[in-house]
């Protein structure tokens, strides 16, 4: 592929935003080159590679969006859903994908053989799978008049509960806390937001308390003992997730 | 009674039924009503037995009319009893679903007093739910034999899915353990049912605010292992209630034996969970990969294999089918290639378009090739080329053979062959055995078998 042979010995540094990353995207045109590496800035100091800082410029991050647009819907949240993962190297594997789709057309989203294609899928799946579960397994409780909860997802997946709670809870306040990253989506009297947040610890509440025990009963009792398989219930719910899900928690003392 | 203990009770006596999906529907919530539902549903949680647990699922009453053999809940067996009001398990539902707990009801019932009495007082929850509780989300509901027509169009109105239990997969069989059913009287509803979804689809496309009569369709479910019906029977039986009655899913439930009756397996009997799974794999087979119900079985081999799974086996008896090269075969074609699904099918089609597929491609893209690449082609080359017994080896079912740990205490794990390995396994087991032995045998024995057969 031609655009293999630009490959050139420099990182590129940016400032983690996903309007940064558009920039590094233009930089990446401008300089007709594809860079060795794409750094957020907690990881600056381990490339070997020189490195180069690409300012985030709002203009030409609107450019870049505006492309990535025109390239269809399936190219478009290849590269918005795939930046919501949180693995190293997820920017330079989107910046490929983002060159070859603009170099290609469209279509490229669907040369699921080729190995920058695959891996950019590869992203994307691995966010949307860990959104479907947390949209699944999450657990509210009662606090106040607002349901809240905690949740310690790898990905940055609180974009993709977003639409699914507020359809499903239209006229409830909610919280959702990702305590990974600390962030946290509120929802507040029909309104959206974002925040940064350090921690939410909830006081005990006894109603609330009952409740659980009131599902934990009813989770037990749905168990047939002569089928029992725990090796299959971990398939499908693997333990990371059990830290967020009360039903799951051995019993307290009694 | 307390609430806690009533449903434990109702939880309990509701867990035998398989169907607990809540797919089939797309709803998106209003602003005063609380929930929604997805096309594909939504598993919140999965239980000890490795099953999904998606709906609240319970029985309104555990107090039966009925003397079913099978059942536990039938008269003459000496369990504690409980009924739901309609206000309690709508306060149930509304506290789990905002907790997102459950995607919505399940709600059954055994048959107090009859039919119609039983039925009356489930649409009267539903109602409660719906219109008073405002609520958007899942509802299953059981149609109950013989309840009037009238009262299941109204369950019909009000719940998503419908379903009917078939109970036995023949009619000698109900006669013999289910004395107050009959086979007409489960058929009506169902046919019931299939014509007025199928009505209220018509309607709803001219006039979108018609009333939705189960928009999630219908289903049912039948007991495996309890009578001698064969697997081809089950089968066949399946693959007509799908044309017939366009039923969204017909769920199988292995039998597990509760009380001592001469006309039921005996108690120590175990549950045939490796049957149930083929039958499922078969159900499969037939709803998405394009094969019919004599294509899986047949006269001379009415049952299946339990070490391998049906579409193994309908290659291994279809060698001149093979091999299927990726590139330019039909979707068809590579629906019926072992280890190929609909995903990686998918994914191929789309693929293949932009670009020649070879192995490495196939990889990056996701498809399984253990057992794929004895029968495939990439541009004329075959991937692989394997003996017998590598071949033998790839196809065997490992869950056949599938050997847990059971804790005993702290540091003392025992190795136990998994519910659902297969019969020899647990027969050896059973015997002294060392599972992890048994199986070793039981793998052995099959690889000989397929590699003759190979």
């Amino acid at each position: 592929m031609s655009y293999q042979a630009a490959v050139k010995d420099v990182s590129y540094c940016y400032d983690g935003s996903f309007q940064g990353f558009l920039c590094c995207v233009f930089e990446s045109f401008s300089q007709k080159e594809i860079p060795a590496a794409v750094l957020p800035p907690a990881e600056g100091q381990t490339s070997l590679f020189p490195q180069r800082d690409i300012p985030t410029r709002p203009d030409l991050a609107r450019r870049v969006a505006a492309g990535l647009e025109r390239l269809g819907p399936s190219v478009r949240e290849r590269v918005t859903t795939g930046f919501l993962a949180d693995e190293p190297g997820k920017e330079l594997t989107l910046l490929r994908f983002a060159r070859l789709c603009f170099e290609r057309g469209p279509s490229a989203a669907r040369m699921l053989g080729d190995a920058d294609v695959s891996a950019a899928f590869a992203l994307e799946r691995a966010v949307n799978n860990e959104g479907c579960k947390y949209i699944e397994f999450l657990r509210f409780e009662q606090r106040g008049t607002m349901l809240g909860t905690i949740i310690h997802p790898r990905h940055n997946v609180l974009p993709l509960l977003r639409g699914h709670f507020c359809s499903r809870l239209p006229d409830e306040d909610f919280m959702i806390f990702d305590a990974t990253h600390g962030v946290a989506l509120l929802r507040r009297s029909g309104k959206v937001c974002y925040m940064q947040m350090k921690q939410y610890t909830p006081a005990p509440d006894p109603a609330e308390e009952d409740w659980q025990a009131l599902w934990k009963r009813f989770f037990h009792a749905l168990t047939i003992e002569e089928r029992r398989n725990t090796a299959c219930q971990q398939n499908h719910v693997p333990k990371r997730y059990w830290q967020d899900m009360c039903e799951m928690q051995p019993d307290q003392g009694t | 009674m307390e609430l806690m203990d009533k449903l434990e009770i109702l939880a309990d006596a509701a867990k035998y039924d398989a169907a607990c999906t809540s797919s089939g529907l797309d709803r998106a919530g209003r602003p005063g009503t609380t929930g929604n539902t997805t096309f594909a549903g939504c598993c919140h949680t999965f239980s000890a037995d490795g099953r999904c647990v998606s709906l609240l699922k319970v029985l309104m009453t555990n107090v039966c009319a009925y003397d079913c053999a099978y059942c536990v809940n039938r008269r003459s067996n000496d369990v504690p009893r409980a009924a739901f009001t309609p206000r309690e398990l709508c306060e149930l539902t509304m506290g789990f679903y905002r907790r997102n707990y459950i995607e919505g009801l399940f709600l059954s019932s055994a048959v107090l007093l009859d039919p119609d009495y039983t039925t009356e007082r489930m649409v009267e929850a539903l109602r409660l739910l719906r219109e008073e509780y405002r609520f958007g989300g899942y509802i299953h509901a059981k149609a109950i034999p013989g309840a009037d027509p009238q009262l299941v169009e109204r369950l019909g109105l009000l719940a998503d899915r419908l379903s009917v239990n078939i109970e036995l997969p023949s009619e000698t069989s109900l006669s013999r353990l289910a004395p107050d059913k009959h086979k007409a009287g489960i058929l009506r509803p169902m046919g019931q049912i299939a014509q007025r979804t199928a009505q209220s689809r018509r309607e709803l496309a001219v006039y979108r605010h018609a009333p939705a009569f189960a928009p999630a369709g219908q289903s049912t479910q039948m007991i495996i292992g309890a009578t001698p019906e064969t697997d081809l029977h089950i089968l066949r039986l399946t693959e007509g209630l799908y044309r017939k009655y366009s039923l969204k899913r017909v769920f199988f439930s292995a039998y597990l034996p509760v009380v001592p009756d001469p006309r039921l397996p005996a108690v120590t009997a175990k549950p045939p969970l490796l049957r149930e799974h083929r039958l499922y794999q078969a159900d499969w087979l037939l709803r998405f990969y394009q094969f019919s119900a004599a294509e899986i079985l047949n006269e001379e081999e009415p049952n299946f294999d339990p070490y391998l799974d049906p579409k193994c086996n309908w290659a291994l008896r279809h060698p001149e089918f093979f091999p299927v090269e990726v590139n330019t075969a039909t979707k068809a074609q590579l629906l019926r290639v072992p280890g190929i699904g609909p995903k990686s099918v998918q994914r191929i089609l789309i693929a293949r378009r932009q670009q020649h597929l070879g192995m490495d491609e196939l990889k990056r893209i996701g498809v399984v090739l253990k057992r794929a690449r004895y029968f495939i082609t990439c541009n004329g080359k075959a991937p692989v080329r394997g003996t017998r017994a590598e071949v033998a080896a790839a196809l065997l079912d490992p869950n056949a053979f599938g050997v847990g740990m059971r804790q005993l205490s702290l540091d003392d794990f025992l190795p136990t062959a998994l519910p659902g390995a297969a019969p020899l396994v647990h027969q050896l087991a059973d015997s002294g055995m060392d599972a992890r032995e048994a199986a070793r045998i039981a793998r052995q024995e099959a690889l000989t078998c397929l590699t003759k057969r190979l």
